[in-house]
């Protein structure tokens, strides 16, 4: 299925052509591209003291955090903490997506697709989205690579050729549009403000009804009341999948006649 | 609570459709009857009742007004409903036209009611949408449905082959739809599309430049642009004929309705899609593929279902031509585009309805050669086919001609250059479409039949025929009535 | 542009950020390089990751708590999606065996 591998590069060229579009907007922007925008939260200090590249000495004159947050000491001492808690679990989460797209054996892919998830549920805890963060867990750990595992052992088939771009040039190429594309995404996102750095940060505000921000209180909140629609709308899409997946995969029963001979008509 | 207890009045449409959906599943599973195409009735009524529902708002709204639900995540307005009303009577007659088709080609699965249906809440979920969980949820529960329904033909090798060659490309399209959305959330803090309109001045404009493009990318796939369109010509070939109808004529509709919202009103208008966003710029070459890449193709096939799909490719990207025109500004861009995508939902309909007729048991007849002489032996399907054919290449008399004539008229009113250029592209190809569309009519009326032809009748066929043929005409003799709709 | 002696020391947003970017290019990589349904599948999931990975830390980095609903809803969706994927990949290996999509050739072109 050529046609997969050209769309996909296709897409990749096009995404590509709209960042260089993009850089050029932004060039005339009207607006700083660092510029703040919405409710900034309330934890953020100013940023000429925070500035990325200043010394430790520097940082700690950042004038009164945020009520609730913790002391400076007391950030120095979990920084280090945090920062090697995000390196870690970035690099567990790279390397388990490199092993899906690499590993010829289908249960090694799924394993290092459960370690990627472990590792981003970490991650959601590192950014505060606790109640993500186990739904993460519990949906995409225990359903969804549960459900990859069953199939898996239905077909029990290894790959025989796990690379489709037959030839060195195309996986070159498609190596390199792959790259390119990290290349440019990188580039317009690593000039979003990161001056506030995660490790220096306590827990944001709480809500309005006091709940801490991104426990499973806030977010039900959020999800009953901004969200309402789309919540109970999304018990739809479930419907379809469970009825339809049932549809489609349920065995083919003898008194039923092969429609094969039909869909051959016309040619 | 920031939603009002009326809201639930304003989405009776959807709220008529998910029951109606509901009530079908619940039937197929207690159903004891040897016909499951007996359920076809309940699915009818529930799209007829919707399109009801849309059609008694619509008349509720003041032309112009717009009320937002549920915290901004639904519009109501007057376009909305035209569409919602239009999607509906697609939805019903994509029920009618399956009986035939299932006892014909022995597939009588009843899901494929309930599934119609509930996919149809997420297409009129796009037709309202304000907020970017709305658009991706109704993306997402439309193209679940769809992917399921051109399965569904179980024993059928290239039903399922057709489906996962769709389901493939529409979950790819879906990453990127996702991981725009997320840049654009990114760059202006909200995910409601009101907002995000309010805030895009002081956004992140690389951000939301990069995420705009990844959406339309994404939205790209959904309406089958070139190149992002390799996908349709299987999947339309592949799946069953009634979903092949509701494929082409319902979910571009559904899809161009969500770019509507997204380009055309929250991200468009005072020529902000060139100066700032960009989109446009991509939007416009897309369309110009588009057109000539769906045309060319299309005259080599000699498979009626394959030369209807990349003709209806070929009309994604005048679709396109009329999104830019009224993301710039055009005064009449959106009533146009309306127009149009009334005129080619029902035409479509009807041009499947008619291929789904003429095939027979154990023969599809889907060879343009296998249609030779069908005009002496059923002088009826054989002019509906004419008229759809006609105003699908953009002939005067059809509803056809006028949805091309507003559509680049209004796209002359948007006064670009680029967007001049793709016009003349598009009324060139317009001319070179006749071409092959009129081989078919050849083959129906100047060439003796080869063989006997057994159709497969049904009063859902021939009403459904009947009933596009003479929209189609009706929207060629009136055409300022329709295009009123469009608000 | 960050100052590259920090890094590695100061994580903020922009980590999150390019990390997110990483996975849906690997993501990306996948769906171009591997011909296994299965596979394509699970790069898919990739893409979806990043995506919400990205929505978080934008919801982190806003204050804004409607991320994370979105974030809930894009896993509910991605879940059905692959319930559909795998039924679909059930019903063509009970009829052909293997589910290699670049041997899938019986619609031609």
């Amino acid at each position: 299925m050529t046609a997969r591998v050209l769309t996909a590069i296709l897409a990749v060229l096009f995404v590509v052509l709209a960042f260089d579009a993009g850089a050029a907007h932004a060039q005339g922007a009207v607006a700083p591209v660092d510029a703040k925008v919405g409710p900034a939260p309330d934890f953020d200090p100013p940023r000429s003291a925070t500035t990325a590249g200043k010394t430790v000495s520097k940082r700690d004159s950042v004038a009164s955090p945020a009520p609730g947050a913790p002391t400076n000491a007391a950030a120095k001492r979990t920084k280090g903490g945090m920062v090697f808690a995000f390196w870690g679990f970035a690099a567990l989460t790279v390397l388990g997506s490199l092993f899906v797209i690499t590993r010829r054996n289908l249960i090694t892919a799924v394993m290092g697709m459960v370690g990627t998830f472990f590792a981003l549920a970490a991650l959601y805890m590192l950014l505060y989205a606790h109640f993500l963060a186990i739904i993460q867990m519990l949906v995409y750990a225990g359903a969804i690579m549960v459900l990859f595992v069953f199939v898996i052992m239905i077909l029990n088939k290894p790959e025989d050729e796990p690379f489709a771009l037959s030839g060195r040039v195309g996986k070159v190429l498609a190596g390199l549009a792959t790259t390119y594309l990290v290349f440019r995404i990188g580039s317009v996102l690593i000039d979003v403000p990161s001056h506030v750095t995660i490790a220096q940060n306590a827990a944001p505000a709480k809500t309005a009804a006091g709940d801490d921000w991104g426990s499973t209180a806030a977010v039900g909140m959020n999800l009953f009341n901004d969200y309402l629609f789309p919540f109970e709308a999304v018990s739809l899409t479930l419907l379809i999948a469970v009825v339809g997946a049932i549809a489609i995969a349920r065995p083919l029963k003898d008194d039923e006649p092969a429609a094969e001979a039909a869909t051959t008509g016309g040619h | 609570m920031n939603f009002a207890t009326g809201d639930a009045l304003y989405i009776a449409p959807i709220l008529i459709l998910a029951l109606a959906g509901l009530l079908l599943v619940l039937a197929e599973a207690f159903y004891t009857g040897k016909d499951r195409t007996a359920l076809a009735g309940l699915a009818v009524a529930g799209g007829v009742a919707a399109a009801v529902a849309s059609i008694a708002l619509y008349r509720h709204m003041d032309p112009g007004t717009h009320r937002y639900l549920y915290g901004e995540m639904l519009v109501a307005d007057r376009t909305g409903y035209a569409l919602s009303a239009l999607l509906s009577v697609v939805i019903a007659l994509a029920a009618l036209v399956a009986p035939a088709h299932m006892r014909a080609h022995d597939w009588a699965i009843g899901e494929y009611f309930g599934i119609l249906l509930l996919a149809g809440t997420g297409m009129l979920m796009l037709a309202h949408a304000s907020h970017l969980a709305t658009v991706f949820l109704g993306v997402e529960t439309m193209s679940i449905g769809v992917y399921v329904m051109t399965a569904l033909r179980r024993r059928s090798r290239r039903g399922n082959e057709a489906a996962m060659k769709y389901f493939l490309m529409g979950a790819f399209a879906t990453g990127f739809l996702l991981y725009g959305m997320a840049l654009v959330y990114g760059a202006t803090g909200t995910t409601s599309l009101v907002a995000v309109r309010e805030r895009l001045a002081s956004g992140n404009l690389a951000l939301l430049t990069v995420g705009t493009f990844m959406m339309v990318a994404a939205f790209a796939f959904k309406v089958a642009a070139v190149p992002f369109h390799m996908w349709a010509p299987d999947a339309y070939e592949g799946a069953p004929t009634p979903v092949t109808a509701f494929m082409a004529a319902a979910v571009k509709v559904a899809a161009v309705a969500a770019m509507i919202r997204v380009f055309g009103q929250f991200l468009g208008g005072e020529k902000l899609p060139y100066g700032t966003l960009g989109w446009a710029s991509p939007m416009v070459v897309l369309a110009a593929i588009t057109i000539t890449v769906g045309n060319i193709a299309a005259i080599r096939q000699d498979n009626v279902k394959r030369m209807l799909a990349y003709s209806s490719i070929s009309h994604g990207g005048v679709l396109l031509v009329g999104l830019c025109a009224m993301g710039l500004g055009s005064p009449s861009g959106q009533s146009a585009l309306v127009y149009y995508l009334i005129a080619y939902a029902l035409t479509t309909m009807g041009a499947f309805a008619v291929v789904s007729y003429v095939g027979s048991k154990q023969n599809e007849r889907l060879g343009i050669d296998d249609w030779a002489g069908l005009a002496s032996k059923h002088p009826a399907a054989a002019l509906a086919m004419t008229v759809c054919l006609l105003s699908l290449g953009g002939m005067p008399p059809t509803g056809g001609f006028f949805a091309k004539w507003y559509v680049f008229k209004s796209a002359m009113d948007a006064q670009d250059q680029q967007l001049l250029w793709v016009t003349i592209i598009g009324v060139v190809n317009s001319a070179v479409s006749i071409f092959y569309y009129l081989k078919l009519v050849t083959a129906m009326y100047f060439k003796d039949a080869t063989g006997e032809f057994t159709p497969s009748r049904s009063a859902g066929l021939t009403f459904t025929m009947a009933l596009c043929a003479v929209v189609v005409l009706a929207m060629g003799l009136f055409p300022t009535t329709w295009l009123g709709f469009g608000g | 542009m960050p100052n590259l002696s920090t890094v590695f020391s100061d994580v903020g947003y922009a980590h999150f950020l390019v990390l997110g970017a990483v996975l849906f290019a690997i993501g990306v990589g996948g769906v171009l390089l591997r011909r296994n349904a299965l596979i394509i599948m699970m790069s898919i999931e990739l893409m979806l990751n990043a995506g919400n990975l990205t929505i978080l830390t934008f919801a982190r980095m806003h204050g804004d708590l409607g991320g994370h609903s979105f974030a809930m809803i894009v896993m509910a969706v991605a879940a059905a999606e692959v319930a559909v994927g795998l039924a679909i990949v059930v019903a063509i290996f009970r009829g052909r065996r293997h589910v290699d999509v670049d041997r899938m050739n019986l619609l031609k072109h």
